[in-house]
């Protein structure tokens, strides 16, 4: 039957050659653009600092920086600091992140349950996370579970409001097509909330990452012995910039790191958004 | 309106059914007094302008919607199956399923052995043409592909009777052509109950064995026809048929002041 041949001109025609060849040159214009400002930033902040066009006190000579990034990488110090953060990082993401997913999908579904939660949330929210942390310490105290708390609470907001709003964008044709296929609560949470709420899930929790980043850092200052905070905390203490800006850098790292790792998530649990 | 001619039994039984929706201005009483019964096997149109509660009467049926008054039966030939799949207006398959997944969907909710789902999805997929798409996901579809995807899911939940709410509405004239044929050619394999909404009188005739013409607002049964054509049926000769012609215009005449009537009520 020829039917099914005419559907096929469907699928994504191919490119024309000489356009590919085109963008193809633009993409890597751009790309060398990206690579080359953050470069020539360094090479002219390298450039002030040995001239003393700025203060090394204060912004030391990134090569300087990369020497004392080096030897404490070597030594084991910067992964004990980085590891502690990490594993606080991940406690207080699944402490915070599992069970808002599981309260916005079911307030998406039920209207009851949202009347109930949504004027609390709404009360809540606005509180500058960091504003709780003295509470926060007098609650858990000076150990890990204050540190995790902090980093649970700013992850918990994000990622329940998103699947809120996740649930209640999805078509109610589909939550038709469920009754009509007679999915049970269950099946209803699995097969349509949870799949269709998903890509506004996945912003809620890169947007929890970043801001658990945030608050691990301010946690570790008030308080701890280990962790990226502690260490940019501890060399203002004992005034060793060098260290400091190794703790900053390592916090970018790890947000790029994290970036990049929930957008390759994001490709492979939403294959259907992908275009 | 009984169903004497045909001497089936009636499998879906309609009594007295209205529904009326709360709205802005008060009360809209969308269907009224509907009392219908439908033959077992029989391919059961329903014509009317929209906005005349044709969907409103098909989700009643679907159990999705209770009536405000009336009762629907739907009489039961095996408890183990489902009772209805609906097609539903517009697009309705899961986005974050593949064409598979939303195929054998009833199904995987039933719990059916693997072995069965296997059997009867490759059946329908390869029914609907949709064999080679089997692991696609609906945004790389066209519109046609996807309602075939609505067509196969329906039919493999293997329910005693179907409902389909306009299918090919947003189709062009093409893609709903061949989609017709396809639909009749699959159903003839089975020729379970069916009860299919349209506002295209073209669409009733080629399709039914019988069509219930609906008036504008409020929705009641205004007419039943039947539609002679033996089965199975092509839907490019039929065209051709001079009684198709006859048809559709004698049709057409009992629609046309219902539509002019609709349409003078959106413009008050
Ligand atoms: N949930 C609802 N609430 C209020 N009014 C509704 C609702 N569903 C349908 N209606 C009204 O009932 C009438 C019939 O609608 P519908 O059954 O969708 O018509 P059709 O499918 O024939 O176009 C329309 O006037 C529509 O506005
Ligand atoms: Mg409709």
């Amino acid at each position: 039957m020829s039917v099914e041949g005419a559907a096929t001109p469907e699928l994504p025609a191919p490119v024309v050659e000489a356009l590919d060849a085109e963008s193809l040159l633009g993409r890597h214009f751009y790309e060398l653009l990206s690579v080359a400002s953050p470069l020539a930033l360094l090479g002219l902040w390298e450039a002030s600092a040995r001239l003393g066009v700025v203060d090394a006190r204060f912004f030391p000579a990134p090569s300087g920086v990369a020497e004392t990034f080096w030897s404490m990488a070597r030594s084991g110090e910067l992964w004990l600091h980085t590891e502690a953060s990490l594993l606080r990082l991940l406690c207080g993401f699944l402490v915070g992140g599992i069970p808002a997913l599981a309260l916005g999908i079911a307030m998406g579904l039920s209207s009851l349950l949202r009347a109930l939660v949504e004027p609390l949330i709404a009360a809540t929210y606005p509180i500058p996370k960091s504003a709780i942390m003295p509470l926060l310490l007098l609650v858990f105290g000076l150990g890990e579970a204050s540190k995790v708390a902090m980093v649970a609470i700013g992850v918990f907001f994000p990622v329940a409001m998103n699947a809120v709003t996740g649930v209640l964008e999805i078509n109610r044709i589909y939550l038709d097509v469920g009754r009509n296929y007679r999915a049970s609560r269950w099946q209803v949470f699995r097969t349509i909330a949870l799949p269709g709420a998903l890509p506004f899930i996945m912003t809620g929790i890169k947007l929890g990452v970043g801001l658990g980043l945030v608050l691990i850092a301010i946690s570790e200052m008030l308080g701890a012995k280990s962790g990226l905070g502690y260490l940019i905390w501890n060399a203002w203490e004992i005034l060793d910039v060098n260290a400091m800006y190794v703790g900053l850098f390592t916090i970018a790292l790890l947000g790029f790191f994290f970036t990049h790792v929930l957008n390759v998530l994001e490709r492979w649990l939403v294959p259907w958004k992908t275009r | 309106m009984s169903d004497a001619a045909s001497g089936a039994p009636a499998k879906i039984r309609l009594r007295h059914l209205a529904k009326r929706f709360r709205s802005r201005p008060g009360m809209v009483t969308a269907i009224d007094d509907v009392s219908v019964e439908i033959a077992a096997g029989c391919f059961f149109m329903i014509v009317g302008p929209s906005g005349c509660g044709k969907t409103t009467l098909l989700r009643i049926i679907a159990g999705l919607e209770q009536p405000s008054a009336g009762s629907v039966e739907v009489l039961r030939r095996d408890r183990a199956k489902p009772v209805n799949s609906m097609i539903f207006q517009g697009d309705s398959i899961f986005p974050w399923m593949t064409v598979w997944d939303n195929a054998a969907y009833g199904l995987v909710l039933r719990g059916v052995a693997r072995s069965q789902i296997r059997e009867v999805v490759g059946h329908y997929l390869e029914r609907t043409g949709l064999t080679r798409f089997a692991d696609a996901y609906p945004h790389q579809l066209s519109g046609g592909m996807k309602q075939r995807v609505a067509i196969a899911r329906a039919f493999a939940n293997d329910p005693e009777i179907l409902l389909m709410d306009e299918p090919f509405s947003a189709l062009d004239e093409q893609n709903k052509t061949l989609l017709q044929q396809e639909l009749l050619r699959i159903w003839e394999e089975h020729k379970k109950t069916v009860v299919f909404i349209t506002h295209s009188v073209d669409e009733a005739v080629t399709l039914g064995d019988r069509i219930m013409i609906m008036t504008a607002q409020p929705g009641r049964a205004k007419a039943m026809i039947d539609v002679p054509f033996a089965r199975p049926r092509s839907v490019l000769d039929l065209r051709a048929d001079p009684r198709y012609g006859a048809l559709v215009h004698r049709i057409w005449g009992d629609l046309r002041e219902e539509v002019q009537r609709a349409r003078a009520e959106a413009h008050q």
